[in-house]
């Protein structure tokens, strides 16, 4: 059963010189305890999807959608006061800047214990044992210590396990990660993506992670969604995306993630060009203008979407019976 | 803390040093002194010579400066050439009306700005904010002795409701303290408004959010703490300047106050009666800003470690 | 453009030459929109706001009004009419005239050569201090940078109305002794924002990679450090104007500042207060003439607050 289905979102921002697009007919579903990765480069509206999902944009941000339903609830029409009662409690939100995430002038525990304390109404003495025991899940040394602190004096892992634990204190039936790893060094993102399999190997919570790294969802996902140019241009389950891809985009960041069997000389291939802009998003598929196999349907109009198996769907001109069969080149 | 308060006070005596020193000699270099026959027309030069002697006026200045010192660590600020009375005696005699006008001013700046500012910042381009923009323009465009001159003329003169001189009743009040916190309120209401809506667009709201924080909290709490550091930064010379008088305000309200005292006795070459004052604002202006810097380390944890 | 999305059955019948790779250049590398220059962008935002333009005409208007008017006016700043001694606003005289009978339009005028002369000959001068003592202390930092701050502290704790009235009456009440009171700490704001902009940007990658490719100090202080922290140094600096002619008005108010038979604003105001109750328009057009330029630099100042850092404007 859907923990979320999503139907249509559009998400638009107004600002000085127009209309940014940033997500243009996304639909999508995350089961029960399931994991989710989106994938997208810088601007692709990953983040802006879940968070119009999720009602944490700023007021300035037109959202229309037809349907947004959480467990059950349609959210579009759940008001401030119900829709606040829904994050931290059953939403867990972790984001990219452990750095700016957390207020710099309340303590670790003073910001740890308010969702414990707005939604689970709990006492001062109970909402310390909890805290205690959620730093120890986040696997903080010394706790106790930590509780007194204030965000500057830790380091920026340290901050990104307090933000989980934030995110996990009230046992949400869905976490949203929104690329938890980017800021941090490589040593600290290993342990880091160590703690969240951890964490979801012990809860029942759906895990969406947004990230633009392929590696990382192969070892955390299930599904992957790709996103480009504010659509979901392929989804599929992590084999059917890995093996069987059919979207050049696609196809473009599996061959930009570094192998370990390499080849001496052999070179990652990156995705020539630009992202599009979204304030003038191309009438037809917004990968077009960088897609090698660009043909001229692709600029006309945008490709709809074909579905190759329960799991597996692509919105690319390729899979039309004219178009040429093209295979991807590794 | 503790060593971040000493080493601020161990600064403080340091200005206070400098600024003693400054004040005398810049004092000394005026053309004409308290007893010179410029000054004083009806008096024949050789009096005001012995009086300037038994003053010490003839010594030469580095022995008046040394002796100056040596009075003022005994804790005397010697007596005023001009007027009757001791420099202490008339230090706080005055300084009573200008702190409780400059206090008024204060907690009055504080209580108008700040919620200004925030209305302002949570209605951004709306009616209020706009209102609050205009009005904050006109706060700070507006000269005080423009603006005393027009209330003045206006409710006093004109509309007869206010009085204009003396602190006799509340009614007295109303003018001055409206003069002294018009530009302050006007400078708190714009700061409070701009650091507010960045305060609101940082992550951590966003986070604040996320865990299902109430709005009233995410603005009370969570913006609003950090965009009143500024503030507090100001509040050091905002008491310092208010709570020492202003010397247009109080001589168009006739109010008796330091600041009124201070210009007068610089036109008298009232020598040590300039030096009492400015030794008295250098302190008063030295120990705002350690309070101020203190309150602002409680707040902001951050500021300890950059003084570290 | 708006997406187009065609319908099943139109989509199955799309035509094979829709399908043919490469049929069309590839477009990859297009640059979508023309990238703008940062000052090209920071003059169209400052067009755009309203009342700053408004503020430029005002003072543009003002400082040839006041060079022209006298040359042109058939009234001198020191000319007594006694047949017409504190007349109303007229044809002749549109401001009225004083106690004297002088013409007050003509003496708004000359105080507007002062109160602009002020504003400008200060804020250039603290700009210039402010930027070298600023940038000094901020490039070399350390014990340097201590010592240059504790200065400017114990300036800046300097009860502002001893050091001005003192100069006022060591060096006499004239141009000169104004604007060198007004440039005795006013500096101190623009060295604080400059400091801190030069500390920022000193640690910032870019200044970093130009220092590790062999550039020398000075090389990096002015094409690196001064153009990228100029934005803050104009604003404060833009707001440096209204802060002198604002103190120039008040000195003069004082009687301390700018002399009869000289006029400034604020003396004017000044010589109106006697008068205030029977000739009230003696004090309204200076303190209109005050109150409109200072709203006009604000305003000025603001906009380019807004134009130099859109990330403020909200």
């Amino acid at each position: 059963m859907s923990l979320l289905e999503v139907k249509n979102l559009n998400t638009s921002f107004q600002i000085g010189v127009g209309t940014v697009r940033a997500v243009r007919g996304v639909s999508f579903h995350v089961d029960e305890g399931e994991s989710v990765g989106i994938v997208g480069e810088s601007g692709s509206g990953k983040s802006v999807t879940m968070l119009s999902v999720t009602g944490l944009l700023p007021d300035y941000a037109n959202i229309s959608a037809d349907s947004i339903l959480f467990d059950g609830r349609e959210i579009t029409r759940l008001n401030q006061k119900a829709l606040r009662a829904l994050h931290g409690s059953e939403i867990g939100m972790i984001f990219q800047d452990p750095m700016t995430s957390l207020n710099p002038l309340f303590t670790v525990e003073s910001q740890l214990t308010e969702p414990l304390k707005n939604h689970l109404h709990m006492d001062k003495r109970s909402a310390r044992a909890r805290t205690l025991e959620l730093l120890r899940q986040v696997e903080i040394p010394n706790p106790e210590a930590r509780l007194k602190q204030y965000p500057h004096e830790l380091s920026g892992g340290l901050r990104q396990r307090v933000m989980i634990a934030i995110a996990i204190a009230c046992e949400p039936k869905m976490i949203v990660a929104d690329e938890p790893t980017t800021a941090l060094d490589v040593t600290i993102q290993a342990q880091i993506l160590d703690l969240l399999q951890n964490l979801k190997r012990e809860s029942r919570a759906s895990i969406i992670m947004i990230t633009h790294d392929m590696g990382v969802i192969a070892s955390m996902c299930s599904r992957i969604l790709v996103m480009y140019g504010g659509i979901i241009c392929e989804q599929g389950d992590v084999r059917e995306i890995f093996y069987g891809a059919r979207h050049p985009y696609t196809w473009g960041l599996l061959n930009s993630i570094p192998k370990v069997q390499q080849k001496r000389g052999e070179k990652l291939i990156p995705i020539k060009g630009t992202p599009p802009d979204m304030l003038q998003p191309p009438a037809g598929c917004p990968f077009s203008p960088r897609c090698r196999y660009c043909m001229p349907v692709c600029r006309a109009y945008m490709p709809p979407v074909t579905a190759l198996s329960d799991t597996h769907s692509v919105s690319c001109h390729l899979l039309h019976p004219n178009a040429p069969k093209i295979e991807r080149e590794v | 803390m503790l060593k971040y308060i000493l080493k601020r006070l161990l600064a403080g005596v340091l200005t206070m040093v400098v600024l003693i020193t400054v004040a005398f000699f810049m004092m000394h270099a005026m053309p004409g002194g308290p007893f010179s026959p410029s000054e004083e027309k009806n008096v024949p030069p050789e009096i005001l010579q012995r009086i300037a002697a038994s003053y010490g006026l003839d010594q030469p200045v580095w022995k008046q400066y040394l002796t100056y010192w040596n009075n003022l660590l005994h804790g005397d600020l010697g007596i005023s050439y001009k007027t009757v009375g001791t420099v202490k005696e008339k230090i706080t005699g005055h300084f009573p009306y200008s702190a409780r006008l400059g206090a008024l001013a204060v907690v009055f700046s504080l209580l108008i700005g700040i919620p200004m500012g925030l209305i302002a910042a949570l209605h951004r381009g709306k009616a209020a904010d706009l209102a609050t923009l205009a009005l904050a323009t006109i706060g700070i465009s507006v000269p005080v002795f423009v603006l005393s001159l027009l209330l003045s003329y206006l409710f006093s003169a004109k509309l007869n409701w206010l009085p204009t001189y003396g602190l006799d009743s509340w009614a007295c009040y109303v003018l001055p303290v409206v003069c002294l916190s018009f530009n302050p309120i006007a400078y708190i209401a714009r700061q409070t408004r701009s650091s507010m809506l960045e305060a609101l667009e940082q992550d951590y709201i966003r986070t604040a959010r996320a865990k299902g924080v109430s709005e009233l909290m995410v603005v009370a709490k969570h913006a609003l703490k950090n965009a009143l550091t500024p503030i507090i930064t100001y509040l050091g010379p905002l008491v310092a300047g208010l709570l020492t008088g202003s010397f247009i305000v109080e001589s168009r309200f006739a109010i008796p106050g330091l600041g009124y005292y201070f210009v007068r006795s610089i036109s008298d070459r009232d020598y040590t009666m300039i030096m009492g004052i400015v030794i008295f604002f250098g302190l008063f202006v030295v120990i705002c800003n350690l309070v101020s810097d203190i309150l602002l380390a409680i707040v902001d944890p951050r500021v300890k470690l950059a003084n570290e | 453009m708006d997406t187009r999305i065609l319908d099943n059955d139109a989509y199955a019948s799309l035509p094979r030459e829709m399908f043919v790779i490469g049929a069309d250049d590839s477009h990859a590398e297009d640059i979508p929109r023309p990238s703008t220059t940062y000052w090209h962008d920071v003059w169209q935002r400052f067009r755009r706001d309203r009342l700053a333009v408004a503020g430029m005409v005002v003072i543009v208007l003002m400082t040839v009004l006041c060079i022209v008017m006298p040359m042109v006016s058939p009234y001198t700043y020191d000319a007594s009419d006694y047949m017409n001694m504190n007349a109303g606003p007229s044809l002749q005289h549109p401001c009225g005239t004083d106690q004297l009978g002088r013409d007050q339009f003509i003496r708004i005028m000359y105080g507007a050569r002062i109160s602009l002369t002020i504003g400008f000959v200060a804020a250039a001068i603290n700009f210039a201090i402010g930027v070298v003592y600023g940038g000094l202390a901020g490039y070399l930092s350390g014990r340097v940078d201590m010592l240059l701050m504790r200065i400017v502290d114990i300036l800046s704790s300097l009860p502002s109305l001893l050091y001005i009235v003192l100069i006022m009456l060591i060096f006499g009440s004239n141009m000169g002794s104004v604007i060198l009171a007004l440039c005795f700490t006013s500096w101190i704001g623009t060295a604080r924002v400059v400091r801190s902009e030069v500390m920022h940007l000193k640690h910032s990658e870019y200044v970093l990679a130009s220092r590790l490719a062999g550039a020398s100090t000075w090389h990096l202080l002015i094409h690196h450090l001064i153009p990228n922290a100029m934005g803050p140094i104009i604003v404060s600096t833009a707001f440096l104007i209204p802060g002198a002619i604002f103190s120039e008005a008040f000195l003069s108010f004082l009687g301390i500042g700018i002399q009869a038979p000289k006029a400034s604003w604020g003396s004017l105001a000044n010589a109106a207060i006697p008068v205030m109750q029977m000739y009230p328009h003696l004090m309204l057009f200076p303190v209109i003439a005050i109150c409109i330029t200072m709203f006009s630099f604000n305003f000025i100042g603001d906009g380019l607050r807004d134009a130099l850092d859109p990330r403020l404007k909200k």
